[in-house]
């Protein structure tokens, strides 16, 4: 069982911080206010680079005392980014990359372990303390500092309800994607400790999807937990065919498992309100009872 | 990804994995039938979900004619939703006992699980519900420590099983780690009279992340277009499209695979059949109309589609570039004239609003994903 924690300072490195996507989100994100404090450099271009550069994470950790490391690295060197930021010394890990082979995620997962470190992801949007950082992709427009813990599979639909949200005047406390892959480094569950601890944290908000155990599996931490704020769901896939993949690997049902009833059924049970509509879900949230 | 039962067995075989001899057989086959041994056989649809068995996929025939009557009879049906692909005929295993036999990535604990029961055959799953029949353990991904895993379950089993299952469970495990699989499922897995074993059915889960280090893999994904349209469709073009009704009304052109899935389900909700779902991913446009026509031409083959909906969430994309991009493409599919709801929010709203209305297409632009929701569901009419 991974624990979560998210410290707004934390410092970070960006691995693969020369590439084309590396230096763009390096700028954005250090345009947020995350403390970027170096970047380890690949084979794309080092002058005019956003943060120091560095040849390993040893170095830069050894260099700056990071605990934090993004990897924008392409899919297939997601296992060696991972275990490379693990002998350096890095604490926290978060891999947007999409399309990392399921056995690399297995083997990440267990050096993971072995390091007793965290990391989210892959696939993953990233993760957002609004106003204070970002590490990942988040779009600036769907941040806003409030009472909300987001937890979410997918990016895109994370984007759009939080922008809802935010509009409607409902803002985020931490924002963390889990990612649409179905083996990940954080999921659903280990995240509740910390929404359950974190004060300024007033209602939890999960973007789920069919497909997998992960929101059954919340449900059983929320009832062991007996956790105490409000839990507002969005379910998506209600209407996808068995055994097809709709874009998220992790979002596909087979043999009758997975499905949106059954999600439902286990959420409910412990008193999470689930919509399969955007606009039911903030208006739920909005109606609800959030203390802001 | 499911592969066909063929297709996994072939692959198998080449690995060194002890197959029941058998053809592929097209739905369309005319003449006569091309069939390996002397029969009796058994005919098994191909199609990549599983429960084929029990929805009347699977006939067993003494005769080359009963072998053709059946596949005629079958030819064109659907299991769960999904075509036959093809047949796979088989001669006849003579058995003396049938196991279950798996090894699947499990999400849930982030490593392999192994599954295995002395009473194989289609109803392993009523018989899991008795006490002590399937017998599991979870591993990490390494050859040395699942068929340490396999060894902890196999005391369990009646004593003639145990050298045949060892020697399966390490076969398939080396199978199974090799081919970069998320589920390799032997059931039933036969034990002759000699104690030798076949893999009677398999079922072989793979995983596209990896066809990138898997080119057996991916050449037999790629050999058949219409047994694995998505899969194909993504080696391709490089982002996922899935025809979800041939016969919907509203095609999408849309980006995030969670939210193209959400909009999927309203659009139902609403009454109003989706054609397709796709994730086009605008931040790898780069600049080129391409992934936007080769969905636009998708759309050309929807005789029912009535309004194209895009949908386009701009954490970074310019939305002025994005409605060049979208006019090229419009124009490079002439053929498709329906009308256009295009959300579009973000970056450069502006910008896409005047290059849209100097267009003069029947494109209407909305901010607002419910307002543009309910403009493409009027496009359609009345609820189907």
């Amino acid at each position: 069982m991974t624990t979560f924690t998210l410290d707004p300072a934390t410092k970070v490195i960006v691995q693969g911080a020369t590439g084309r996507m590396g230096r763009r989100h390096t700028e954005l994100m250090l345009g947020y206010g995350t403390r970027i404090v170096g970047g380890i450099a690949g084979s794309g271009r080092r002058e005019g680079s956003p943060t120091p550069l560095f040849d390993s994470c040893a170095e830069a950790v050894a260099a700056t005392g990071a605990e934090t490391s993004i990897t924008l690295v392409p899919p297939m060197d997601v296992l060696a980014a991972v275990t490379e930021a693990l002998e350096g010394g890095i604490r926290l890990i978060v891999s947007p990359s999409e399309g990392m082979p399921v056995h690399d995620a297995v083997v990440a997962y267990g050096r993971v372990q072995a390091y007793g470190a965290t990391w989210v992801g892959p696939s993953t949007p990233g993760l957002a303390i609004p106003g204070k950082m970002k590490l990942g992709f988040i779009p600036d427009i769907s941040l806003a500092p409030g009472p909300l813990g987001i937890m979410s599979k997918s990016g895109t639909l994370s984007y759009e309800a939080c922008f809802r949200l935010a509009s409607a005047g409902m803002g985020q406390s931490t924002w963390v994607g889990v990612g649409g892959d179905p083996v990940k480094g954080v999921r659903f569950a280990e995240l509740l400790p910390y929404f359950q601890a974190d004060p300024a944290t007033r209602a939890v908000v999960v973007l789920g999807e069919i497909g997998g155990g992960e929101e059954e599996e919340l449900a059983e931490e929320m009832a062991r937990l007996s956790f105490g704020k409000p839990v507002f769901v969005l379910l998506a896939g209600s209407s996808a065919p068995e055994g097809v993949t709709m874009g998220h690997a992790g979002a596909l049902i087979q043999g009758g498992r997975g499905t949106i009833q059954s999600k439902t059924t286990a959420l409910r049970d412990v008193g999470a309100q689930v919509f399969t509509s955007i606009e039911g879900l903030v208006r739920g949230v909005m109606e609800g009872d959030v203390r802001s | 990804m499911l592969l066909l039962e063929h297709d996994a067995k072939e692959i198998a075989r080449d690995k060194g994995v002890r197959i029941p001899q058998g053809v592929f057989v097209a739905r369309d086959t005319v003449g006569d039938l091309d069939l390996l041994g002397r029969g009796p056989w058994v005919v098994k649809a191909q199609v990549g979900v599983g429960g084929r068995g029990k929805a009347g996929g699977v006939g067993f025939a003494d005769t080359p004619d009963a072998v053709a009557a059946f596949i005629r009879a079958n030819a064109d049906a659907t299991i769960k939703g999904h075509r036959i692909a093809g047949f796979r005929v088989e001669e006849k295993v003579s058995f003396r006992h049938e196991v279950y036999l798996s090894f699947m990535v499990d999400a849930a604990s982030r490593g392999i699980r192994l599954l295995l029961s002395a009473q194989g055959g289609v109803d392993v799953e009523a018989n899991a519900h008795q006490a002590d029949a399937m017998l599991t353990a979870v591993a990490p991904p390494g050859l040395g420590a699942l068929v340490a895993a396999g060894e902890n379950l196999i005391p369990a089993l009646p004593e003639a099983l145990r050298a045949p299952v060892r020697s399966a469970v390490a076969a398939l495990a080396q199978m199974f780690l090799a081919l970069d699989a998320t589920l390799l499922e032997v059931n039933p897995l036969f034990v002759l009279a000699d104690g030798s074993w076949v893999a009677g059915d398999m079922k072989l889960g793979v995983d596209e992340s990896a066809f990138a280090r898997q080119p057996a893999l991916e050449a037999a994904v790629r050999a058949r277009p219409d047994a694995y349209p998505e899969a194909n469709f993504k080696l391709d073009h490089d982002f996922d499209y899935v025809r979800i009704n041939p016969h919907g009304q509203i095609g999408l052109l849309t980006t995030g695979a969670g939210l193209s899935m959400m909009l999927i389900d309203e659009m139902l909700q609403a009454g109003r059949q989706p054609f397709n779902f796709c994730d086009v991913r605008t931040g790898l446009l780069r600049g080129s109309p391409q992934r936007l026509i080769d969905v636009l031409r998708q759309f050309t083959q929807g005789d029912e589609i009535s309004v194209v909906f895009v949908n386009i969430f701009a954490g970074i994309t310019d939305l002025g570039e994005f409605a060049d991009l979208l006019l090229q493409a419009l124009d490079a599919v002439p053929e498709l004239e329906v009308p256009v709801v295009a959300r579009l929010i973000g970056n450069n709203f502006e910008g896409a609003k005047a290059r849209l209305a100097r267009s003069g297409r029947p494109i209407t632009l909305e901010m607002e994903l419910d307002k543009a929701l309910r403009l493409a569901v009027a496009q359609v009419g009345a609820a189907a």
